[in-house]
């Protein structure tokens, strides 16, 4: 993922009522918005590999698309999004947590740029301060959102009557359920048991011992 | 890895196989013909033209995955099967595309449902698109021949209850319903056919025509996306291709030029308008693009009394035409109603919401039960279809708009997806939709599916059937290709893809697309022979 370019349009000459107009009168998936590098500070490039102080648990990953700020963010929604599945312990909830925010940048790095340059525009609408206010409602910064008002972020964004508002909550909430609940340790909470156990058994591919 | 796995064995042997994320110089090659796509309609024209002794080489934008890496998993197979990740939308978001990309395309990961061309749909091209010899009568004995290439027959072990229950439901309205022919050959009823058949009993492009193929000198490229064809006065003269990184989407750098006397693009719908709209090939009257087609999709939930684990067995195995041609084949829209499977991450993905709702919708999962609608679009003038159009890094996109005319087949099919499953004695059914509560009777359903709003991103839609964007036709004012699928202006240049379809089909695509490729491939062998 290389870095957005910085060209973009810099926000300060939109304001929310533009944003919308331009949101409904075009066809653009979270469109004409971007922020720019410089407005958010650096924080657009992968955030790499994240100190053990920062994530409690430095079990080495690479994030290759998400940046920090990207990351605050979906520890400030995934408890919203796939909390109440999770156990109130504090230290396997964190590792849940941690480990979905891995595997949706894993995902993401797939998307392919396309899609990553949509995505860019989504998260820094939320990650920009004035957008965040402005646009998404949410008067805090990420980590200081708690629970319930992440919950009622995404329950506007899911009611609103604005299609690009309720594509922003399909975008936030598919990809977190997708990696949280397609992962084989939550199987459990979906009650699938797996694939059949004869059948692995039976296949070459799962017998490379 | 097993030596029954034909390409385990193949590439031992010493098919000509490059991975060219591992090229690491600018290079030139030349043959006969350069097929773009390893999908249903490429490896189709690979086997026909390699068996006929002429030189061919495929060039696949995704990579070879075969046997050893087919386990079952979703999210390794969504990541690395499907276009884009599997996040695949259109334009505005508001539709999931599912679309295949590896060698096989689409074929690697579709069900195995395999239906002719209805007949209907046959004939409205003869008597729409000047395609006369596409009538039924015509076209039997090429779906003869490929059905006995990708073996297909009914499938008559039990269907599982995820289908079964369409069934039911089906008997209890006096609705009609068959059992679905599908290709496959020792299939073990598993149910894993969307992220790759895990033992090679799927009978798609890659376990038949693909190896057909390299088994008679076929070189074959993954990794490589075809990025232009480059024109030198009338002709095309070569195609220009970017080798793929490791990681499967950045471009490595490296470029490949591939000669040819002959060009058959089949990167599909989406993927064959966008290279023609890259290289500008000569469209004097707009159509590359235009009229693509999607069936597009709406879903509904149940949850039954009983267990259906929807994740196991085959796919697909029952549907129902009862709605499908009912009102004509130009009438108000049609639908095809079949069964989709449901594992842990699609449904999460499929299901909207989030939190504790969300955490109880999938908790029900092992006694959910899912009816998809396929509504026929592009045989009435309010359903022209949508256009694919380019980004500005030149990836193809689709924008499709949902006509009035669609959402009323839309809704139509959300009820007479709700009132099936009530009759085979669903608790409560779920519309794919943002604000649809569990209902509880069909009476409840049926007031609910008339106040609901039919829009964009409320309704949940999906697409695993693009077609067109590169239509057939006489008329060269209306279509891009002719009925042998060779182009109007440019004559090195053939389609052998679900693009060239003027409308959809009206059934599940892939027997269509075999079939075409097939006719196509051999009347172009001849051509190029003699
Ligand atoms: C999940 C799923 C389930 C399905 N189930 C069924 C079913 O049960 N029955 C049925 O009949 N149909 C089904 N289909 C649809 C069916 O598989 C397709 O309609 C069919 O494979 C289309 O054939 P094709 O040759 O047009 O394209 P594909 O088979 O998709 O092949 C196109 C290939 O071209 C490649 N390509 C694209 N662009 C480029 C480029 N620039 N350079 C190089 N390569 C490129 C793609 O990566 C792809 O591999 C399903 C599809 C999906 C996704
Ligand atoms: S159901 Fe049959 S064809 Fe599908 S994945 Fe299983 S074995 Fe393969």
């Amino acid at each position: 993922m290389s870095h957005p370019p910085h060209d973009q349009k810099p926000f300060s000459a939109m304001d929310r009522r533009s944003f919308l107009r331009a949101g409904l009168g075009g066809t653009l998936f979270l469109g004409t918005v971007s922020v720019t590098a410089g407005l958010s500070g650096c924080a657009t490039a992968p955030a790499g590999r994240l100190n053990a102080a920062e994530t409690q648990v430095d079990d080495g990953y690479q994030f290759q698309f998400l940046t920090h700020d990207d990351i605050e963010l979906f520890r400030a929604l995934l408890p919203a999004i796939v909390g109440p599945a999770l156990t109130e312990e504090p230290e396997p909830r964190r590792q849940a947590i941690a480990g979905t925010i891995e595997r949706i940048d894993q995902g993401m790095v797939r998307f392919g740029p396309a899609n990553q340059k949509e995505l860019r525009k989504l998260f820094d609408l939320l990650n920009f301060g004035l957008t965040r206010v402005t646009v998404a409602r949410v008067w805090s910064s990420w980590p200081n959102v708690t629970t319930s008002e992440a919950d009622a972020f995404l329950e506007r964004w899911r009611t609103s009557g604005i299609g690009l508002f309720n594509n922003g909550y399909i975008a936030l909430t598919k990809i977190s359920n997708v990696a949280f609940y397609g992962h084989p340790e939550h199987w459990h909470l979906s009650g699938y048991p797996g694939p059949p156990e004869w059948a692995m058994n039976a296949l070459p591919q799962f017998n490379n011992a | 890895m097993s030596l029954t796995d034909r390409i385990a064995k193949g590439l031992e042997a010493g098919w000509k196989v490059t991975d060219a994320s591992t090229l690491t110089d600018n290079q030139t090659h030349e043959a006969d013909v350069v097929i773009i796509g390893t999908g249903a309609g490429g490896g189709t024209t690979a086997e026909i033209l390699a068996r006929a002794g002429l030189s061919v080489i495929l060039v696949e934008e995704g990579r070879l995955y075969y046997q050893k890496d087919f386990k079952m998993d979703e999210l390794t197979a969504y990541a690395s099967l499907y276009q884009e990740g599997m996040s695949r939308v259109t334009k505005d978001g508001a539709i999931a595309i599912l679309q295949g990309r590896c060698v096989g395309g689409s074929t690697t990961v579709n069900w195995t449902s395999s239906f002719r061309t209805p007949e209907p749909t046959l004939n409205y091209w003869a008597d729409n698109f000047g395609l006369e010899n596409l009538r039924p009568e015509a076209m039997k004995p090429w779906f003869d021949g490929r059905e006995e290439r990708h073996t297909v027959s009914p499938w008559l072990t039990d269907p599982n209850l995820n289908n079964d229950i369409l069934r039911q439901g089906c008997d209890q309205l006096g609705y009609s319903w068959k059992v679905i022919p599908r290709n496959v050959k020792g299939c073990w009823n598993l149910g894993y056919c969307g992220v790759g058949c895990p033992t090679n009993a799927k009978q798609g492009a890659l376990t038949t025509t693909i190896p057909g193929a390299l088994d008679h000198d076929a070189r074959l490229f993954h990794g490589l996306r075809a990025d232009k064809l480059v024109m030198k006065q009338d002709r095309i003269d070569h195609l220009v291709a970017s080798a793929m990184s490791a990681d499967t989407v950045t471009p490595s750098g490296v470029k490949v030029h591939l000669k040819a006397r002959h060009f058959v693009v089949a990167a599909s719908a989406i993927g064959s308008p966008g290279l023609l709209l890259r290289s500008d090939i000569p469209d004097p009257h707009n159509r590359i693009g235009k009229r693509s087609f999607i069936h597009p999709v709406n879903a509904t939930v149940a949850r039954m009394p009983e267990k259906v684990d929807p994740f196991y067995g085959a796919p697909q195995s029952i549907y129902s035409d009862e709605f499908n041609f009912r009102e004509g084949v130009d009438g108000p829209a049609g639908y095809k109603l079949e069964v989709p499977p449901l594992h842990p991450a699609m449904s999460s993905g499929v299901v909207p919401g989030h939190g504790a709702e969300q955490r109880d919708n999938l908790k029900q999962l092992p006694w959910m039960q899912s009816v998809i609608a396929l509504v026929r679009d592009g045989f009435h003038p309010d359903s022209p279809g949508g256009t694919v159009s380019l980004r500005d890094d030149g990836s193809p996109v689709l924008d499709y708009p949902v006509t009035d005319y669609l959402w009323d087949g839309l809704r139509r099919a959300f009820h007479t997806m709700a009132e099936i499953q009530f009759a085979a004695g669903a608790e409560q059914v779920r519309l794919m939709h943002l604000d649809s509560p569990w209902l509880n009777s069909w009476s409840e359903a049926r007031a609910a599916i008339d106040e609901l709003p039919m829009e964009l991103h409320r309704v949940r839609l999906f697409t695993a059937h693009q077609m067109g964007g590169c239509g057939m036709g006489e008329d060269p004012r209306q279509s891009v290709v002719n009925g042998f699928g060779e182009h109007h202006h440019v004559s090195n240049l053939s389609i052998h893809d679900a693009s060239i379809f003027p409308t959809s089909i009206g059934a599940n695509p892939q027997l269509s697309v075999y079939t075409l490729a097939a006719r196509n491939s051999v009347r172009l062998a001849g051509k190029l022979k003699g």
